[in-house]
């Protein structure tokens, strides 16, 4: 009894002396590697894993690896240059590249047609009613500039109302608090808060501003200019995303992929799909022309530039040419 | 049946004609306080000899423990010197060993690993550490418990194995401070009896601190009353009987004045005994091993 | 039998305010939206909204809306959540890996596994030494002390820089928030070592790093041990932040995903899995504990 007693305490102590290398992770790629793609919860980029799952990047001949982020985890890691691309807006790759962490934009992937909204409480119908009351919602977000959008056309400016710092998640549970009128946030949240205050609507959504967001794939120029022959393979692969999970013939087993990679029944993930609109390469192209306006990446990024400065995100205005590539997306 | 005064002076002679084991020159103790400086032990001169039985008496808190803790090499004398077989002391050493009040058995270990400890520690082999462990516990009667742990024991069956463990080192002398005052009065009685059996068995000086007259009057050769504010020595008595322990009892008249002038000495300085706690980690150890 | 009172009673308070519609209940599900424009089935609303639609629709003679207290989504009753659990242990063959719960727990156990052994393996000597000598506890601890305030989801994104997007960035979390607690814990537990014990070992001839090795910590080794489970305990709390770095990964993201959805009964089941995984592991270790130290009677 007393001896396995004194192995038993040996080999506890041994244990703890035993420096343990964790899983050592892989190396960063080398020029040949799989392309890494970090990717997060967003119908727009989850719709590759329609691609993934059908596993057409190997058809094509392109050796990709997605990892499978949270939002700003994503952006951590290809700031920290450990993944080759990373799907994100056109204004938060502003931000990245303005900590340094340059990235280009080159290609799109859908852009927020209502999915982003600002809710008011029931009896509120428009933007200029939430005059002289506080909105609550994420500041420096996208819904930050939504609202500022919708107040400029609706002939008012951020003075005329309270915002409220809040994080997004919170906001179903802000919009019940008596003293908040609005909140502004993304789907699946929007959908909660609408459903925990019946009668609260949209009061003005992405969907009365395309273009206002686009949802972009940004790649670090290294592994753009090294290999962009795989980068365009990868935008051939999109084009068949898009068209298969468009097609209604196809729609329901392309939305069974994306709910599973949510984590959320099928019927469930058909509303978010809804409210954005995936963009064919085709499509994108016409995007990708250089113009004012919120046709144009150009004229959108811009304006999210002017937006993240007086936002104070960052202090100096962006060279968004600079972050936009269109040797691949652009029209031929 | 009391021994006659020659008989005594004899043998006192030829106590003092053996070498002297420990000598204690000077010795004071000071511990920093409030108001600058508290002197616990002042100028302490005593000397025992080889096979001595000395027990310290005083009253409580007068240093006693300091004084055997110092010996020990426990603690540092803040002046004097104090000499083992003429060598002086500088921290603990194996030519002493000592036994506290509160058995300080190491409780993971076994009677054996106990008493096997400080051979270890002086870089036995294993099985001879055992075979010379397991004498002790004969010595002691506790052979059969070697794979005992100690918190199955009794009280005075712990202190029995702290007495081997010590012993075990061969040292030349054995400390130890108020080794039988948390054992019932039977129990007392006879590990005194266990103790001078085993003193006489082997070639140990034993330094004995005790607040118990009678304990002292029937254990020691000699014994040093200390007293207190500072601690001092009062004086070093001559305990008028042949050998400890043998045949001694109260009843003999010698020994009854001798308990009456020690009780004198006590009484006469208890006046001044101030009421602050002895060295606090002793006692909390003793008290959590008798809840034990 | 008080401990199993300790469990019976809030779940009797869950299962009394889930299923006694007059406790608390503060919302209305709507079973029938009737003539009212804006609820739909399923929707839940306001009490004192839902009476004045009521009371409205009635008035002008149109179909009023009819539906059954509830509460709020995020208080899900026990049989949903039960189900759930139920769900959790019986997956979808075609359900992804991390939507498994017994995956992700499983993936999430491991991370814990080797920060705590990384941890501890350095933390836990360090401790003894900072507690045995008092020079080195002079000189670590301050930094130590210093550390210890400083958030560790805060080093996500170096984390992310130095240990890649897998398990490294995670595990390092876990040991930053893990790590400098331990090595005071241990430090402070360590000093605490019977006093007596060690002035005697010294009578007996150890020093230095035999009176460490021999006595210092087997003297301490039960309370160590104790203090390991407290800390085990603490790494826990702190993969929820880590398994938020780097890849989606473990139980934090089922969790964080289906709160995302509102699927709260999943995020309970969650929770209660893991209350088992830590309540159980914990009551092994406390019985493997006294096993190994039987001198410990209070090895609670
Ligand atoms: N390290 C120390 N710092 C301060 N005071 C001390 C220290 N050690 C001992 N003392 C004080 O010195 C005095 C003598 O203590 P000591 O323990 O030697 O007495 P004692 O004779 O053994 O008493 P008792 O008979 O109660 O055991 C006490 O007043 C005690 O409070
Ligand atoms: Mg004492």
């Amino acid at each position: 009894m007393g001896s396995a007693r004194h192995f038993i305490r040996g080999a506890a102590l041994a244990l703890l002396a035993l420096v343990a290398i964790g899983a050592t992770a892989p190396k960063a790629s080398a020029a040949d590697g799989p392309l890494r793609i970090g990717y997060s919860d967003w119908p727009g980029w989850v719709a590759w894993q329609v691609a993934i799952d059908k596993g057409w990047f190997k058809e094509s001949g392109v050796d990709v690896d997605f990892e499978w982020f949270d939002y700003s985890a994503s952006m951590d890691a290809f700031g920290a240059g450990k993944i080759d691309a990373v799907t994100v807006t056109n204004g938060d790759t502003l931000v990245m590249g303005s900590g340094g962490s340059k990235g280009v934009m080159i290609m799109l992937t859908d852009y927020s047609n209502g999915n982003d909204m600002i809710i008011g409480k029931p009896g509120l119908k428009k933007l200029t009613d939430l005059k002289g009351k506080k909105v609550g919602l994420e500041s420096g977000l996208v819904e930050h500039l939504l609202l500022l959008n919708g107040l400029k056309k609706a002939g008012m400016t951020d003075a005329d109302v309270e915002i409220v710092n809040v994080k997004t998640n919170d906001t179903p549970q802000v919009l019940s608090d008596d003293a908040i009128s609005a909140v502004g946030a993304w789907q699946p949240v929007a959908g909660q808060a609408m459903k925990g205050v019946p009668g609260a609507k949209p009061l003005y959504t992405s969907a009365d501003q395309p273009g206002l967001i686009y949802d972009v794939v940004t790649v670090s120029p290294t592994s753009f200019a090294g290999r962009k022959d795989d980068w365009a393979k990868v935008m051939k692969v999109w084009d068949k995303v898009v068209a298969f999970i468009t097609d209604p013939k196809t729609q329901p087993d392309a939305v069974k992929i994306m709910a599973a990679r949510s984590g959320v029944p099928p019927e469930e993930y058909v509303r978010y799909l809804k409210g954005t609109k995936l963009l064919s390469l085709a499509e994108g192209a016409k995007v990708f022309k250089d113009a004012d306006g919120f046709g144009s990446l150009y004229g959108s990024t811009r304006n999210a530039d002017d937006f993240n400065v007086k936002a104070g995100v960052y202090k100096e205005s962006q060279d968004v040419k600079s972050y936009i590539d269109p040797s691949l997306a652009g029209a031929k | 049946m009391s021994a006659s005064p020659d008989e005594v002076r004899a043998r006192f002679d030829r106590l003092k004609a053996r070498e002297p084991i420990l000598q204690v020159r000077g010795l004071c103790k000071t511990v920093p306080a409030k108001d600058g400086e508290r002197t616990i032990l002042n100028d302490v001169n005593f000397t025992t000899h080889r096979r001595e039985f000395l027990c310290v008496v005083g009253p409580s808190g007068c240093g006693k423990s300091t004084l055997i803790r110092t010996i020990a090499g426990l603690e540092e004398a803040s002046g004097g010197e104090i000499l083992v077989a003429g060598q002086p002391v500088h921290g603990p050493g194996p030519d002493r060993a000592m036994v506290f009040q509160g058995y300080t058995l190491f409780p993971w270990l076994t009677v054996l690993g106990n008493v096997m400890f400080g051979l270890r520690m002086a870089d036995k082999p294993k099985e001879e550490a055992a075979r010379e462990a397991r004498q002790w516990l004969d010595l002691v009667g506790l052979e059969p418990y070697a794979d005992a742990y100690p918190h199955t024991l009794s009280g005075g069956m712990k202190q029995r194995v702290a007495i081997a463990r010590a012993l075990a080192i061969q040292p030349r002398i054995l400390l130890m401070d108020e080794p039988f005052s948390a054992l019932d009065a039977r129990t007392r009685a006879r590990m005194q009896a266990y103790l001078v059996d085993i003193w006489r068995k082997i070639d140990v000086t034993i330094v004995f601190i005790t607040h118990d007259l009678d304990e002292a009057v029937l254990l020691a050769d000699r014994i040093l009353v200390l007293k207190t504010g500072p601690g001092e020595v009062v004086d070093l008595m001559e305990v008028p009987a042949l050998r400890p322990a043998a045949g001694r009892t109260l009843d003999d008249p010698a020994l009854r004045a001798t308990l009456e002038r020690l009780e004198g000495f006590i009484h006469a300085h208890e006046t001044v005994v101030d009421d602050e706690p002895v060295t606090p980690v002793v006692r909390l150890a003793s008290v959590a091993e008798e809840v034990d | 039998m008080l401990g199993v009172l300790s469990f019976v009673l809030p779940l009797a308070l869950w299962s009394a305010v889930s299923y006694a519609p007059f406790l608390w209940h503060p919302l209305v599900e709507i079973t029938d939206p009737g003539d009212v424009a804006y609820y739909s089935k399923g929707m839940r609303a306001p009490a004192d909204a839902f009476a004045e639609e009521v009371e409205g629709m009635t008035a002008s003679g149109q179909a009023p809306p009819q539906g059954i207290p509830a509460n709020p989504v995020y208080l899900p009753a026990p049989h949903e959540v039960a189900l759930a659990l139920w769900a959790a242990a019986t997956p979808a063959a075609d359900a992804r890996e991390e939507f498994r719960l017994s995956s992700s727990l499983w993936h999430s156990i491991q991370i814990i596994f080797w920060a705590f052994l990384i941890s501890s393996a350095i933390g836990v000597p360090l401790g003894i030494l900072c507690g045995s000598y008092s020079a080195i506890g002079r000189l670590t601890e301050p930094f130590v002390e210093f550390f210890r305030y400083l958030p560790a989801p805060a080093f996500g994104a170096l984390c992310v820089a130095v240990l890649g997007i897998y398990d490294g960035p995670k595990i390092a979390i876990v040991v930053i928030g893990t790590f400098f607690q331990q090595v005071l814990i241990i430090a402070g537990t360590t000093r605490r070592a019977d006093y007596a014990l060690l002035e005697a070992a010294q009578t007996l001839g150890a020093r230095n790093l035999r009176l460490v090795r021999n006595v210092v910590v087997p003297a301490v080794l039960p309370d160590l041990y104790n203090d390991q489970r407290i800390l085990l305990g603490w790494a826990w709390t702190y993969l929820i932040v880590a398994e938020l770095v780097g890849t989606s990964s473990g139980i934090t993201f089922f969790i964080t995903q289906q709160a995302r959805y509102q699927h709260f009964e999943n995020v309970y089941a969650a929770i209660f899995i893991l209350g088992i995984v830590g309540f159980g592991s914990d009551l092994l270790l406390a019985r493997l504990g006294r096993w190994l130290f039987p001198w410990r009677r209070t090895t609670a």
